[in-house]
Order: C-alpha cells, then sequence, then structure tokens
C-alpha cells in the first residue's frame, strides 16, 4: 500500500507515508469497497475501540478512574502480570498453550520467599540460611523456571504431545510439589512470609513518584522483560523460527528450522518468565502459599487472546500481549469503579474473551 | 457480512447496556468497600446477605469484592478501592497463615487514611494495633474448637457402648480439616479432640483414636484450603471403601472442621446406607450452623454443630462503621459483653443440636 516507504528519513515519516498511502488507497475505492474496508478495520481494532470507549464511559460516571492514583494502580496491576502473559503467548504462537504456568509461578515465589526470609524471622524455614542477594534469588528461580519449561518443551517436542496435556500433568506435579515443599523444615504446611526488606525493596520500592503516588519498581522490570521478548521474537533467528513452526511445522522443518529446539527453546522462555513473575509475586503479596498464582494461566491466555496471539498459531505481537494485559486490567479495575456486582465480572469477563475469539476468527474464516 | 457487524456491535452494545444498568443500581454515594475471602463459602455467603442488608440499613453504599480465595487478587482489590476514594475498608482476609498480608493491607489503609474493620477470618492483635483507626470483629477463634470438643465429649460419653460399634473399647474418629495453615482451621482440629478427650478421661474411658493408625497427623486436610464439602465427601467415600463394620474397624465418629465438610462427608455416609432412620447411626459435628447443617440436624441425620452468628457480625460491623465513618468513638453502641480489648469484638459461639444449647 504506502508510496514512498523506501524513503529513510525517520522512523515518523514512515508512519505518516504508510497513512497517507493508506487513505489514498481508500479514496481510489468504490462505495462497496470503501464500506467493506471500514468494516474491516472496525472489526479488527474492535478491542482497542472498546478500551477507549470503556475509559471515556468510566471516566464521565467515575472521575476519579483517571486520577493518578488510579492509573497507577492499573499500570502496576498490568505490569505484574505482563511477563507470564509474554511468556504464555509464545506458546499459543506454536498453537500450544501452557497451563502449568500458574503453579509453575507459585513454585518460584514460594523458593524466592525461601531464599529471602530475613533471619530471624520465628517460623522460618531453615534458620541457618542467611537471607541471599535478591538479584541472586532471581537468577535461582528464573532457572528454575527454565527447568519446569524445559521439561514441557522436552515433552512436547520429542513425543508430540499437546501442550495441554503436558502441561496439564506438570501443573499437578507442581502443585504437590509445592505442598510437599512447604511441609519442609519449620515450616508445617504455613505460609511462607518474614521476608527480607531487600528483597521487598527490590521489587516494590518507588521507582520515581508522580503527584505523591508511587510507581513501584517492578514496572520497570517488566518494561525490562517485554523490551526483551519483543527483541527475541522480531529480531532473532530463534524467534522467526518459531513463527515459522508455529504457522506450519512441517514447512518448518523442511525449510532447515530445527523444530525440536525450537519447540524446547519457547518453552524454557516462557518457564524464566513464570519465575521472573514469581519472584516479584512474592514480594507484592509479602506471602506465598499453596495457593499463589493458581489460574494465573486462564488470565494470561485470555489477554494473549485478546491481544490477537491466535490459537491457530503462527500470529501474535509482543505490542498485542501487552494491549490484552493492560484492557484485561482496565475492564476490572473499571468494573469494580461502577460497582458491578462482583458476579458478573465472571460473566462479562467471558462475554469478552468470546468476542476477542470471534473477532479474532474471522479473520482466517475470511481466508478459507 | 453485514449481519456479523450488526450482531457484533449488538453485542457490543448489549454489554455496555449491562454495565450501566448494574452501575445504576448502587449509583448513590458509596463509602464502603468489603472484601470477602471468597463467595464460595456457604457461611461467608450468610454473612455477606446479612451484611448487604445490615449496611443499607444503616445508609451506607457500599460495594463487595470477592477474591476467590486468593490473597493477590484481595491486595490488588484494596489498591483498586483505594484509589476509587472508598471511605472505610472491610477486609475478611485470605491469608492467615502469616501476618505479612494483614500488614501489607493495612498499610495501604494507613498511608490512605482510610479506617479499616477486619472481620471473620483472624488477623492478630499485634498486628490490629499498629494503625489507630483499625479494628478485628470476629470470634474468638479458639471458642469454636472448645465448643465444638465439649459437644462432641458429653455426646461420645452418654452413648460410649453404642458408639463403639466394634466392642473395642475405644472409639475410632476421623477428623476433616479446612486448611493448612489456618490458625482457627488449627485451633478447631486441636481442641475438638483435646477437649473431648478430657470429658472422656474425667468419665473413666479410654481417648478417642484415629481411624489410621499410620496416619500421625490425626486430620485429613482439604488440599486445596478450601474447607470444602467436595474434599470432605472424596475423603469418606475412600474410607468407607477400606474400612466397614464387617471388617470391624468401621469410623464411629465424624469430626469436621465446618459444616460444609460436616456435610460432604454426612453424603458419603448416607450413600453407604449409615444415617438414615432405622440404619446404624455415625454421629457427625461440625461448625458454622450453616442452614443445611440445621436442617440435616433436625432431621436427625447430622449430630451437632457450633453456631457462629452471622447476622449478629454483620450488625455489628456496620454499626462501628457507621461510628467510624461519622467520626464517633468506634465502639460506641457495641454491647459491653462482646467488645474484648480496645480494638476487638468478639461475636459469642453456641452450640446447635437442633436448637441453640450455650
Amino acid at each position: 500500500m504506502g508510496e514512498g516507504t523506501t524513503k529513510n528519513d525517520g522512523f515518523f515519516t514512515k508512519i505518516i507515508d504508510k497513512w497517507r498511502g493508506r487513505v489514498e488507497n481508500f479514496k481510489g475505492m468504490s462505495g462497496k469497497d470503501r464500506w467493506k474496508t471500514a468494516k474491516g478495520l472496525l472489526l479488527d481494532n474492535a478491542m482497542i475501540i472498546i478500551i477507549f470507549l470503556a475509559i471515556i464511559v468510566i471516566a464521565i460516571l467515575r472521575p476519579r478512574f483517571i486520577s493518578a492514583a488510579s492509573i497507577i494502580n492499573i499500570i502496576s496491576l498490568t505490569a505484574a502480570r505482563l511477563p507470564i502473559a509474554l511468556g504464555i503467548g509464545g506458546a499459543i504462537v506454536l498453537t500450544g498453550t501452557d497451563i502449568s504456568a500458574g503453579r509453575a509461578v507459585g513454585l518460584t515465589a514460594c523458593i524466592a520467599a525461601l531464599l529471602l526470609q530475613s533471619q530471624g524471622y520465628m517460623g522460618k524455614m531453615f534458620p541457618s540460611l542467611a537471607p541471599l542477594p535478591p538479584f541472586l534469588a532471581l537468577l535461582i528461580v528464573m532457572a528454575v523456571g527454565a527447568l519446569i519449561g524445559l521439561v514441557n518443551g522436552f515433552f512436547v517436542a520429542r513425543f508430540k504431545l499437546h501442550p495441554f496435556i503436558v502441561t496439564l500433568s506438570t501443573q499437578l506435579i507442581l502443585f504437590g510439589t509445592v505442598l510437599l515443599y512447604l511441609q519442609i523444615g519449620n515450616n508445617g504446611g504455613q505460609t511462607l512470609s518474614g521476608l527480607d526488606s531487600r528483597y521487598i525493596d527490590f521489587v516494590t520500592a518507588p521507582l520515581f513518584r508522580i503527584s505523591g503516588i508511587a510507581v513501584p519498581r517492578y514496572v520497570l522490570f517488566s518494561v525490562i522483560i517485554t523490551a526483551i521478548i519483543w527483541v527475541i521474537w522480531n529480531k532473532t533467528v530463534f524467534g522467526k523460527n518459531m513463527f515459522a513452526v508455529g504457522s506450519n511445522e512441517a514447512a518448518a522443518n523442511v525449510s532447515g528450522v530445527n523444530v525440536f529446539l525450537t519447540i524446547i527453546g519457547v518453552f524454557v522462555l516462557a518457564g524464566i518468565t513464570y519465575g521472573i513473575t514469581g519472584f516479584i509475586e512474592g514480594a507484592r503479596i509479602a506471602s506465598s502459599a499453596s495457593y499463589t498464582g493458581q489460574n494465573y494461566e486462564s488470565d494470561a491466555i485470555a489477554a494473549c487472546v485478546i491481544g490477537g496471539v491466535s490459537f491457530v498459531g503462527g500470529t501474535g505481537k509482543v505490542g498485542g500481549v501487552v494491549i490484552g494485559v493492560l484492557l484485561l486490567q482496565i475492564i476490572f479495575v473499571g468494573l469494580n469503579f461502577l460497582s458491578v456486582d462482583q458476579n458478573m465480572l465472571y460473566i462479562i469477563k467471558g462475554l469478552i474473551i468470546l468476542l476477542a475469539c470471534a473477532v479474532d476468527m474471522r479473520k482466517y474464516l475470511k481466508k478459507r | 457480512m453485514r449481519g456479523f457487524i450488526l450482531k457484533t456491535v449488538s453485542l457490543i452494545l448489549f454489554i455496555t447496556a449491562l454495565v450501566l444498568s448494574l452501575a445504576g443500581c448502587k449509583r448513590r454515594g458509596e463509602e464502603c468497600s468489603v472484601l470477602y475471602y471468597t463467595y464460595s463459602d456457604t457461611y461467608i455467603s450468610t454473612v455477606r446477605s446479612a451484611m448487604d442488608k445490615a449496611l443499607s440499613g444503616a445508609g451506607i453504599g457500599f460495594h463487595s469484592y470477592d477474591a476467590g480465595g486468593n490473597q493477590t487478587t484481595q491486595t490488588e482489590q484494596v489498591d483498586t478501592a483505594i484509589a476509587k476514594g472508598t471511605g472505610i475498608l472491610l477486609v475478611n482476609v485470605v491469608d492467615t497463615g502469616s501476618e505479612d498480608a494483614a500488614r501489607a493491607i493495612i498499610n495501604k489503609a494507613k498511608n490512605a487514611g482510610i479506617p479499616l474493620i477486619f472481620f471473620n477470618r483472624s488477623v492478630a492483635d499485634s498486628i490490629i494495633k499498629e494503625y489507630e483507626r483499625c479494628i478485628f470483629v470476629g470470634t474468638d477463634y479458639e471458642e469454636a474448637g472448645h465448643i465444638q470438643g465439649r459437644l462432641i465429649g458429653e455426646y461420645v460419653r452418654d452413648n460410649f457402648e453404642r458408639l463403639d460399634i466394634n466392642g473395642d473399647g475405644k472409639i475410632s474418629y476421623v477428623l476433616f480439616k479446612g486448611q493448612q495453615g489456618n490458625m482457627e482451621a488449627e485451633a478447631r482440629t486441636r481442641y475438638a479432640v483435646e477437649d473431648c478427650n478430657k470429658i472422656l478421661s474425667e468419665a473413666g474411658l479410654s481417648p478417642l483414636s484415629f481411624y489410621d493408625r499410620a496416619n500421625k497427623d490425626g486430620y485429613l486436610v482439604d488440599q486445596n484450603g478450601t474447607w470444602s464439602n467436595a474434599a470432605a465427601n472424596d475423603y469418606m467415600k475412600t474410607i468407607l471403601s477400606g474400612y466397614s463394620e464387617a471388617g470391624g474397624n468401621m469410623v464411629e465418629l465424624v469430626i469436621a472442621n465446618n459444616d460444609e465438610m460436616a456435610l460432604g462427608a454426612l453424603a458419603a455416609l448416607e450413600e453407604a446406607g449409615y444415617n438414615k432412620s432405622g440404619k446404624r447411626y455415625i454421629p457427625v459435628f461440625g461448625i458454622d450452623a450453616t442452614e443445611a447443617a440445621q436442617a440435616k440436624i433436625r432431621e436427625g441425620a447430622m449430630t451437632g454443630t457450633v453456631k457462629q452468628d452471622g447476622e449478629l457480625m454483620a450488625v455489628t460491623i456496620a454499626k462501628i462503621a457507621e461510628n467510624m465513618l461519622s467520626g464517633e468513638d468506634m465502639l460506641s453502641g457495641i454491647d459491653e459483653s462482646m467488645i474484648a480489648g480496645e480494638r476487638r469484638v468478639n461475636i459469642p459461639y453456641s452450640a446447635y443440636v437442633g436448637e441453640d444449647k450455650r
């Protein structure tokens, strides 16, 4: 479509040219085609349009919704959920899914909590274990996450099992592991808490303040992870292979992509994001128990689908996942601002996911 | 295609209309946020409907949150409620196993300068005292276990011969624990057996013995920590497949941390042909006195429960909230007998065996 995109004078010029091209294209169409294009554009961006409508409606009814405190609250909530969604996004690109993610977050949160329990805390799991430097603990839980991903990926790649089945199994295994883990040492099945203040600060200390409201540090973590995942998905051979395997495994195999390693890589990467989520989670809530992380995968999967990462495989954008997570948070915080009955929240969430999937599938149905 | 776009647009409109109409119901000033640990708990649902009534009665606008049994969700809901500008927080905290979850909530309320009432699920006094506009309304969490223990002890003492099916001079029991690491569950588990055994030993009878010698804990716990009917039902069915009258090792007494679990176990017993009129009766004890349990007790299938007065709790909380919002002394107008310390109000328990019994 765009004309003059060969010009290399800056990012913005490119975008302007692209849009100018689109507009000119549109002008040149017949009435019927125009209607069709406009309709398509409307539907393809239905989720973003809904976001904006929702924000406007809620902000009119409840002006506090767009106050600094509320916006920072939404951004923090989004940041805490972003890493796990980006990890699962990769699995979905491979036409798979990962339902072990929540339990992986639970286990890594509990491990982080153990490594970082403060010295002298009465119920400390291992009284003689001095708290590690937070950064070292982060690396350890990332490694544990990677190991979980390795197991998931190995069974999917080696035995051609559907990821749903593999991760259903690992989900149960991980939950059992968490329960056993919480029983060891002095802990006796209790919630893990009494965390070292260095750990809490490492994750939740104010990054900076906007009109007196602190933005926690994990927002920065989330931004960094998003940037790294963006580079991996878009600028590396591994990323290109991931999309190739996702859209057509056989074809990717024929053209020399190592399918086995690509699948394992995607799950390992996902596992690392769960480790990071667990690390953030442990400090953010200040206590970890067997239920930590329970059902996190369902929100993450929903966010990916809403953000256009298709279960058909081979398509998805990092930006889409960010929008998906953000949209879910905006809707949820917004509905609470509107004092919508909590029972209805589940129903509304279900309807939104259904709508997002329908809009998404429409593109593929059209192609056939 | 035209049909499709129409449908999509109408679905969007439908959702928007739904949301707006729901929002419309409670448009008047909302001052109070009520955060429940889960909507799926029967007893909490009793409290919730009583609370809705009590708050409306006191003319306080409110919005309720469902944490779904997850502390993360609840802590986030506190953030949202504060961002929304709530006047007071009523919190039924999820995680009672550690102090940090409650402390994190207190700090948030403190920073925002909003009064805070914890209710039902216990929070230690030392934490409550960290914030001068914070109070706990609940029960003496050990009391329910003591009352249940006494109830069981007296019942077993008076019916010992009949209950001892295999005639070994010991009553074998099973105990269902609601949650690992929950102070209430720990206390109920402990005192139900301890207090019962005290009464038995005073009467010169041998103490209760756990049905499975290999189980050193002396309880079976709901692995999901939800105090659920289903967990107790699954356990009881499994037990009944291995233990029977014919085998001489039948479980002779069922104790549960709450009524949901008691009813789950009872359902398994009934399915196996017990506790129906004219059939062998295995006593079942719970706590909470939910509607369903009371009905089963009146019917004669269940034996006893311990009543926690949800309505009284709701009315008391509403009164304290009203006091806090209007800047009065927070305990003004509260029954003296329930005040236990400057930051604690205890709603009394009573035993229930078809009628209230103090």
